[in-house]
């Protein structure tokens, strides 16, 4: 790990003010760099990953509103330095929509859970081996040196939303269940702040992997606000993976259904595990609306999912297997029980 | 506490379930592993790997690395030419390669410079500004890469010199009803103990002292000597709790060396920990392996011929073998074998031992070859291991020493509820779960060891045992408190054990789940010696109430001399003794080790009596029976249940008897699902370097896992009738699994492990 | 902490967790950087690195060598202790982002007499371990898991244990230790 300042801000002014002047994109290059939880940061500053000279904890920001859990009646706003174990524990989300918390509740571990704050987890980096290991050419760690895993040891990646430069997945649960349900992000900012929906936050690989969200380096996230229909109260995350817990999905789904006895009135649908980015499956939900339900019904949606995944040599079962995690999950969430 | 499933009654020929006598250290944190020695001007040490597999060190630019400030010097290949004796592979040693002996790389993540600094933050600092220019060479990964090269095992190993064989395997495969011809795979397998490689290392003066976790404190501390070309008297190495080993903390690897020699030119101590990641690399690993198996058998579930070949991946300096063909040669009643080891030679670091090394993957696929030819002929897998069960070995004919397998079977089957299974594929399920139910058999060599140990007896009943064997886990210093309490007729509390130091008497490797037949027997001869010499004492004494008994009918039971009528206070006898001590050093030399074979541990040389050696085959068995459940659409694959019943003649202690087999069985099930190190083909590098990507087992995957003890007593194996039971659990649970799948979904995985992607579709 | 359904707005989280002995350092510092914090009840202070590691802290600084590395990428839970008594890693943890916290190590958790945590002794009989070398961190895991109401049954258990890894495989024994230790919690 290569030295850097450490520093607290005690507001979001001074955070974002310290900074500025780091213009340049990506944000994840920057030379200055927020540290909250840490369970990323640390990890790829350890390996190299991530080279900051400078970090700044703001976890000490005096700003309440950062670290509160509001619960409105149409609307859940969720501080963006609440830790994923406080909402996983949260027993009126998980009424009013349980694939918010069962989705904390799979990911990582409970000491993971209790440091990692929401708005760190929705920005965590992939996992993918050859970006996490320096020796390896990576175009997203290292732009214009080649994907090492386009034709290496692929079982892990992604096949929706992939390019010629990067198959990386993004690992994260939290974020299928925000862009199932059309979250959004608000944004603090050096200029302005502004609000964006949580679906327009991450970008795909394309030419450029290195830049992995619209947010600037002098912008940080303040909070995520959910919006969250009655009827979510029937939905469900369904995470798939080589082992029971502590791991990464191999595929996983968010999905909430809106019935009128067999019809459905509604549904959204994220995925995860299987894309670059978190991954809204509207041709899937565009299958699934207005028709009555059925497996058939499900399946078809779940062919409309993957009609565009592009697999590899190794992760061609994600593909199947996504689409399997689908229709279960849309099957056992028709089953429940409200 | 009163009752637990963690300490089980004893049965016929076991000894109690004692807790752990390192227990309160070790949930304390106060047991002290060896990176947690607090040492006086400690330096940080930091291995710097290569990036590629095969080629040669250009250049290394270390001058941004010498500017952080703290470091204290960086060792590179130039720095170690001559000052050290290449590393040997062989009795301690891991492998021939010296990783900074040269500019020569052999394999991925080499170790190609040490950076020491005065704090691990520098030292990190440092290595991560270290840049390399290789001159690099295209490296064969595995089996059917290009540029290996395949050599019969018993042309170039000394360990395996022939394969064995019996009858006219072609003939009578020829001529049977029914056969099958089928190939498996295991892949490569990383120990990953949870404690860190490391070594410690300071200089006092011309003397050495190496804290590092290790199986082997004397083969290590000559071996040490050996490369710094000082005498091994000036060498001191202690390891007294090793944080989980499983064959990797066995040989020793070149690290070790070039750590002690960083402290002497350094004249500070030196600590280096090996990354997560780096261990992948500069420690050992189970090879991959392939095999080909043909079995023929009559309508009647004989086998008639049975034929085993195996390829096995290794470096290309290092002939490592493990050959578990002369184990699966010898499991059965065969009419004919055959069998066939290859080395493959490859780009790689050179493979070592881990958990059952030979048998592990051997008895994997011999045990789904079974599964499968009872499904050919239609026959219950457990009947048909009956039908082939043996009492004398297939190869030679000589008898087992003692062999419980079919009781095993038995009681297993009759724990897991075998006759509830409807033999149909696929006909058993729970809801949306798929439910498969499969069998394998568990064997091990009862293999023993010479050992030297030193018992001291005080006139107030309080003992010491010291022996410079290994508590890796196994619980051996409890099993050698609780024998030596036994044998002294003294409460456990009174015995201290002190275990893990060159300093103490030697003991061999801990492993080839010899270390409490060994250990154990020495106990039990000092004891023996201990007893007889206050027995003599008592008995010739002028007074006292045993004068002038039998001296063989004395015996030591609560701190006292017995005998069937009389008794005498320990205080009171040690006076006719004339001291207040008795310090008994004994050595134990098994039979059919050599006459030197107690000389030898001294030298750091071992001689291990296997369980094939001698007029009788002395191995340990078990049966294993699973339950797995595969999601119908998903096909994660759960194991709700797993029974395993095994034989290892004296059970020293229930409770961790227990433990070791209940965690080999979940080691087995980690070898049937979650585990394989892979690579990428291109570079002949490790992809999964980390325990996100090395998947073994979390507590959320282990459920149901019961373990049942069979009574046998076996008077030949060694002198405390011990088989052991380390390495025995982890054999067969794969191939069970396997049979599980396939009962289960009708597919039937031979190259483990067994995943989603295997069952999809 | 939370309300029943209505438009009146409930705030729960860790709002109050801030408090006048975390106040922000106004310099920035990569060296000599002073931390202080309650380690098992005692004050500490350091001068450290930016880049020290909490576990680090703990093992090279303060000598407390009970918590474990295992992986120092937070895949192991082996170096698990308690912060303001809720588990967390210390290895993904910069120490300097500990400054006025309270931390609790496996050092901590028996009594000064030596009378063993009920999580301790419920370890040694059922034999919960084998080399030991994850079992402080399993161990403040358990006393977490106990104390946050996630040990109720044995699947809540094997699933809130899952952050901690046992090569040695004593689950099972885990398991069981974690429920015979939560009685008696729930009882003291």
């Amino acid at each position: 790990m290569l030295p850097f300042d450490y520093e607290r801000a005690s507001t979001v002014r001074e955070a974002l003010a310290a900074c500025a002047g780091s213009s340049e994109m990506p944000p994840t290059g920057a030379p200055s760099q927020f540290i909250a939880g840490g369970t990323n940061m640390s990890d790829y500053m350890r390996l190299g990953v991530t080279r900051p000279s400078h970090l700044m904890d703001i976890n000490l920001i005096q700003d309440a509103s950062l670290r509160t859990i509001e619960i409105g009646s149409l609307e859940i706003r969720l501080g963006a330095l609440v830790r994923m174990s406080e909402v996983e524990d949260h027993q009126e989300i998980s009424r009013r929509c349980p694939m918010l918390p069962e989705s904390l509740k799979v990911a990582a571990s409970r000491q993971i859970r209790n440091m990692a704050t929401l708005a760190g987890n929705v920005l965590q980096r992939t996992r993918c081996e050859y970006f996490r290991e320096i020796s390896w050419p990576c175009n997203k760690r290292n732009p214009g040196s080649g994907c090492s895993a386009m034709d290496g040891f692929n079982r892990q990646h992604a096949v929706l939303g992939v390019s010629d430069a990067c198959i990386a997945t993004y690992h994260g649960d939290f974020a299928q269940a925000l862009i199932a349900l059309d979250a959004t992000v608000e944004i603090a900012g050096q200029g302005a702040n502004r609000r964006i929906r949580f679906a327009e936050l991450h970008l795909q690989p394309g030419d450029n992997p290195e830049v992995e969200t619209v947010l600037r380096p002098d912008e940080m996230i303040t909070a995520i606000v959910i919006s969250v229909p009655g009827w979510a109260a029937r939905s469900k995350y369904l995470k798939i993976r080589d082992r029971e817990s502590y791991a990464f999905a191999l595929a996983s789904t968010a999905v909430a259904l809106d019935l009128d006895g067999d019809i459905v009135r509604d549904v959204r649908i994220g995925l995860g595990g299987v894309a670059s980015v978190p991954w809204r499956a509207v041709p899937a939900e565009d299958v699934l609306r207005g028709k009555i339900f059925s497996e058939d019904l499900a399946s078809k949606a779940a062919d409309a999912a993957f009609a565009n995944a592009k697999p590899r040599e190794h992760n061609a079962f994600k593909v199947a297997l996504g689409k399997q995690t689908l229709v279960r999950a849309l099957m056992e969430v028709r089953e429940m029980k409200l | 506490m009163t009752t637990s499933e963690a300490a089980p009654l004893p049965r016929e020929n076991m000894g109690q379930p004692l807790a752990r006598v390192d227990g309160r250290l070790k949930v304390m944190g106060r047991a002290n592993y060896p990176a947690d020695i607090p040492v006086n001007n400690l330096a940080h040490g930091l291995l710097v790997a290569s990036g590629i597999a095969r080629g040669r060190v250009q250049e290394l630019h270390l001058d941004e690395a010498h500017a952080v400030k703290g470091v204290l010097d960086i060792l590179t290949h130039d720095h170690i030419r001559g000052e050290l004796e290449p590393p040997e592979f062989g009795t301690s040693g891991s492998s021939s390669i010296g990783p900074l002996h040269d500019d020569k790389i052999w394999h991925d993540g080499q170790i190609i410079a040490l950076v020491i600094a005065e704090t691990i933050e520098a030292a990190r600092e440092a290595a991560m500004r270290i840049t390399v220019d290789y001159k690099e060479e295209q490296p064969s990964t595995s089996f059917g890469s290009e540029g290996t090269e395949t050599v019969a095992a018993s042309e170039v190993s000394q360990q395996f010199k022939e394969d064995v064989k019996a009858g006219d395997f072609e003939t009578a495969f020829d001529a049977a009803e029914v056969k099958i011809d089928v190939e498996y795979g295991m892949p490569t397998h990383h120990h990953n103990p949870i404690e860190m490689f490391s070594t410690t290392a300071y200089w006092q003066g011309e003397e050495l002292t190496v804290h590092e976790p290790t199986q082997n404190v004397y083969g290590w501390k000559v071996e040490i000597a050996r490369q710094l070309k000082i005498e091994p008297d000036r060498v001191r190495v202690i390891s007294p709790y090793i944080g989980g080993a499983f064959g990797s903390k066995g040989p020793i690897t070149p690290r070790t060396a070039i750590v002690a020699l960083a402290a002497r030119r350094l004249g500070r101590p030196v600590r280096c920990v090996v990354t997560r990641s780096q261990s992948f690399t500069t420690q050992t690993y189970r090879a991959e392996t392939r095999h080909h198996i043909q079995m023929a058998a009559a309508r009647d579930g004989r086998i008639t011929a049975f034929k085993h070949e195996g390829w096995e991946v290794t470096s290309r300096p290092d002939p490592y073998v493990v050959g578990g063909t002369k184990t699966t040669g010898r499991l059965y009643n065969y009419g004919s074998v055959l069998t066939k080891v290859f080395l493959v030679k490859t780009d790689r670091p050179t493979p070592s031992y881990m958990r059952a090394p030979a048998e592990t993957p051997y008895i994997y696929a011999l045990e789904n070859a079974m599964d499968e030819m009872a499904v050919a002929l239609n026959m219950d897998p457990v009947e048909f291991r009956r039908v082939n069960d043996a009492s004398q070995d297939a190869i030679e004919g000589k008898p087992f020493s003692s062999r419980s397998l079919m009781q095993c079977y038995d009681e297993a089957a009759s724990e897991f509820g075998w006759s509830k299974r409807n033999p149909q594929v696929g006909s058993m399920r729970d809801g949306d779960w798929l439910i498969g139910m499969g069998c394998a058999t568990a064997v091990h060599p009862a293999n023993v060891a010479p050992c030297a140990v030193r018992i001291t007896l005080r006139d107030d009943g309080h003992a010491r045992v010291q022996t410079a064997s290994h508590e890796i886990g196994t619980g051996v210093q409890t099993v050698a408190a609780q024998l030596a309490a036994e044998h002294l007729g003294l409460h456990p509390s009174m015995v201290q054990v002190e275990m893990g130091d060159t300093r103490l008497p030697p003991a061999p490797v801990t492993g080839g789940s010899s270390t409490t037949a060994s250990v154990c027997s020495a106990i039990i001869k000092a004891c023996e010696e201990i007893r007889e010499k206050l027995a003599r004492a008592a008995v010739t004494a002028n007074d006292g109430p045993l004068a002038g008994r039998d001296p063989a009918s004395v015996l030591l039971k609560n701190g006292r001399l017995v005998a069937a009528d009389a008794s005498q206070a320990l205080k009171d006898v040690f006076k006719h003794v004339g001291s207040g001590v008795i310090e008994q050093y004994t050595e134990f030399r098994p039979d059919g080790a050599s006459p030197d074979a107690v000389s030898n541990l001294y030298q750091g040389k071992m001689e291990m009596v296997s369980g094939e050696k001698g007029d009788m085959i002395k191995y340990a068995f078990g049966a294993e029976f699973v339950e797995v459940r595969i999601h119908r659409r998903t096909r994660e694959i759960r194991v709700p249940r797993v029974v395993g019943a095994f034989s290892g003649g004296r059970i020293m202690n229930t409770r961790t008897a227990r433990s070791q087999l209940m965690g080999g069985m979940i080691w087995g099930i980690s070898s049937a699902l979650h585990e394989a190190t892979e690579f990428d083909w291109r570079s002949a590098r490790v992809v999964n370097r980390d325990l996100q990507d090395y998947l073994v087992p979390v507590n959320a995957d282990i459920q149901d896992v019961k373990v049942i003890l069979v009574p046998e007593t076996d008077t030949h194996v060694n002198l405390a009738g011990v088989k052991g039971l380390g390495e025995l659990g982890n054999v067969g649970t794969a191939a069970a699994i396997a049979s599980a799948v396939h009962h289960a979904t009708g597919k039937r995985i031979r190259e483990l492990p067994i995943r989603i992607d295997n069952l999809l579709g | 902490m939370t309300g029943t359904a209505s438009p009146a707005i409930h705030i729960s989280g860790a709002a109050a967790l801030q408090d006048e002995t975390r106040s922000p350092v106004p310099s920035t510092q990569r060296e000599g950087l002073t931390v202080s914090m309650l380690i098992n009840g005692q004050p500490y202070q350091f001068n450290i690195d930016s880049r020290t590691s909490l576990l680090d802290l703990l093992r090279d600084h303060a000598g407390l060598t009970g918590t474990k590395k295992g992986c120092d990428h937070g895949q192991c839970g082996a170096c698990t202790v308690l912060t303001d008594g809720r588990r967390t890693l210390s290895c993904m943890s910069f120490a300097a982002m500990n400054d006025g916290w309270e931390i609790t190590t496996i050092e901590g958790l028996s009594s000064a007499d030596g009378d063993l945590h009920p999580m301790q002794q419920a370890f040694i009989d059922h034999d919960a371990f084998q080399c030991g070398y994850c079992t402080p961190g399993q161990i403040l895991s358990a006393v977490a898991c106990v104390e946050e109401g996630h040990a109720e049954s044995d699947a809540d258990i094997r699933e809130y244990m899952s952050g901690n890894l046992c090569r040695c495989a004593a689950y099972p024994n885990i398991v069981a230790a974690v429920k015979q230790a939560r009685n008696e919690m729930e009882k003291a």
